[in-house]
């Protein structure tokens, strides 16, 4: 659906787009991720032709997203940063002006129109001025806009921002459902909704692609048996000696609990489980070992690992 | 052809939905009434030969408002819509870029010729309430309509271009404001510099050719001048909101 070969895009002065390749198949829905600044809005400016690429090749559906913009921009459903819309229109009118605008004739617009109203529960404000909803309404009626004419991908740039845990909970399952019939590529910085949405994930960093991978794998790869949380009961100083004399053992991170029971972070390196090692010291000190396990590591974790230029967080905590 | 209207549509129905519409439509009729009204109260009881509505096109007030106006009228256009970032649902719809600013373009000129619509009644007041009714010229004034038109519309599209040129709707009026007083002041300039230089800035000034067009004169060079700088103009325009391209 989307190809995208050695793509790059320079401002004066700033490289946001850097050499960047990937692709994305039909019916995917892919999370796209990265820090700020690290060209994602840009990436999906240029594949919604908004503009051109300083070098490079894109192609949606085939057609190349420059020299065949207006075939491009027809199968495409884009909704920009901060959803921008026209605030003084009224919904309904709003939605069937962009479907006219997109072509959508006008024997189909209504149902069109009334079909995206439904889906993402705009019924009951129809009749409203845009600029009066509140932001999680005006999201949804920047979403309806992007599906009116009923495209083949959708790109949708941090569509979730700004609402409240309701309404992200709503506007994802609509994602969600909407996958079944679209691709889509969606920018966001909620991680646990990537997790739950997407079928792949894609980080990028600094305009390069840096981990491309379903959710799972991307988790699996910074965890093998890695970080370890155990509470035991006796002194903290010795315990926190003896674990860190472990083998593979990077750091030991000690917090002291009210109960008498210290509860240690061991870091260790990923594939050297290091559970084993910490059972046989409990029981050579004779120490109460009350828990042991290992700390699932989320795709935050993969996040700030993969696009932190400093340390990983072992180093970090070890400053404080 | 479809998306052009459905474009020009959204643009007159903008402007009938900010209150700055209805702002310049009050003030542009209060102040062409007013200089209307004076100039009845001037000729009142004199003969004269040439009548109160040719005097009407070109005066004082006339202008005002043709200087005033548009740069009002136009200067949302493209600021706005970069603003509010509407600039990108826009742009990012399967239209050209020459339909949306000829779509631009064409809302502002209706609305501005809207904005002269009352004035319409002018002619036919003067009729009802002279003392001695005499039948009006209407050539004139027909050819008067068309030059205001003719020249508002090059107007709009100098405001269009204004527009397209920044985000700000302040700055857009104000460059839009001053590219128009520039056009206009032409026309006073016929007896500075060199031969050739005066009889350009004659040529191209807007003063003395609204003053011919309401003595009846259509000069059809003068129409084509009018049209082809308009498009011009527009071409300017498009060439700027695709600079977004290249920039
Ligand atoms: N119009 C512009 N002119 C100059 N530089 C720009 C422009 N737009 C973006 N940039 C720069 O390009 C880089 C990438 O920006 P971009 O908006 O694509 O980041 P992003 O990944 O969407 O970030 P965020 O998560 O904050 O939305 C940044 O360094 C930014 O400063
Ligand atoms: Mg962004």
């Amino acid at each position: 659906m989307i190809a995208v070969e050695n793509l790059t895009k320079r401002y004066a002065g700033v490289t946001a787009v850097d050499n960047l390749s990937f692709t994305v198949k039909r019916g995917e829905i892919v999370g796209f991720l990265g820090p700020n600044g690290a060209g994602k809005s840009t990436t999906m400016r240029i594949l919604s032709a908004f503009m051109p690429a300083t070098s490079g090749k894109a192609t949606v559906a085939g057609y190349d997203v420059f020299t065949q913009s207006e075939e491009v921009r027809r199968r495409i459903g884009y909704m920009p940063e901060n959803n921008p819309l026209y605030l003084e229109m009224r919904v309904s009118e709003y939605l069937n002006y962009r479907a006219a605008l997109k072509g959508v004739s006008s024997s189909k617009r209504k149902t069109r129109t009334d079909e995206v109203l439904e889906r993402c529960g705009l019924k009951d404000v129809s009749r409203r001025i845009v600029g009066q909803l509140s932001k999680g309404y005006r999201q949804r009626v920047g979403l309806a806009d992007s599906l009116v004419h009923d495209p083949d991908l959708l790109i949708l740039d941090e569509p979730t921002i700004g609402l409240d845990p309701n309404q992200i909970r709503q506007v994802r399952q609509l994602i969600k459902d909407l996958g079944k019939r679209h691709t889509i590529l969606l920018s966001t910085h909620i991680l646990p909704e990537v997790e739950m949405t997407c079928s792949r994930v894609m980080i990028i960093n600094k305009g390069k692609v840096v981990a491309s991978d379903t959710p799972e794998n991307l988790t699996k790869l910074i965890e093998g048996g890695g970080t370890v949380r155990a509470e035991i009961r006796g002194d903290r100083a010795v315990i926190e000696r003896e674990l860190g004399a472990l083998p593979g053992v990077k750091n030991v991170v000690i917090e002291a609990g009210n109960d008498g029971f210290v509860c240690a972070t061991v870091y260790a390196p990923p594939r050297n489980d290091v559970r084993v090692h910490i059972y046989e010291k409990a029981a050579a000190n004779k120490w109460t070992l009350r828990e042991l396990s290992r700390v699932r590591q989320t795709l935050e974790d993969v996040f700030v690992s993969i696009t932190r230029v400093e340390a990983p967080p072992s180093k970090q905590e070890e400053e404080k | 052809m479809s998306k052009l209207c459905t474009l020009w549509q959204r643009e007159i129905a903008a402007y009938f939905l900010s209150p700055i519409a209805y702002l310049v439509m009050v003030s542009f009729l209060v102040l062409n009434g007013v200089g209307f009204w004076m100039l009845v109260m001037a000729f009142d009881g004199r003969t004269n030969d040439v009548s109160v509505m040719q005097i009407f096109f070109g005066s004082f007030f006339y202008w005002i408002g043709m200087l005033m106006a548009v740069p009002v009228i136009t200067m949302r256009l493209f600021a706005e819509e970069k603003r509010l970032g509407t600039i990108e649902t826009l742009m990012t719809a399967p239209v050209s870029d020459v339909v949306v600013v000829w779509s631009k373009f064409l809302g502002a000129a209706t609305f501005f010729a809207l904005l002269w619509l009352p004035t319409l009644s002018y002619s036919w007041l003067l009729n009802q309430f002279a003392a001695a009714p005499t039948p009006i010229d209407w050539g004139p004034v027909v050819m008067a309509y068309i030059g205001t038109m003719l020249v508002g519309f090059f107007y709009v599209s100098l405001g269009l271009m204004a527009s397209s040129l920044t985000q700000n709707q302040i700055i857009a009026a104000i460059i839009g404001f001053v590219l128009i007083a520039i056009m206009f002041f032409l026309g006073f300039m016929i007896n500075i510099g060199p031969a050739w230089l005066q009889s350009f800035f004659g040529y191209i000034g807007s003063i003395d050719h609204v003053r011919d067009f309401s003595r009846g004169q259509l000069d059809l060079r003068r129409v084509i001048l009018y049209i082809s700088a308009t498009v011009f103009v527009l071409f300017c325009t498009q060439k700027i909101v695709e600079s977004r391209k290249w920039r």
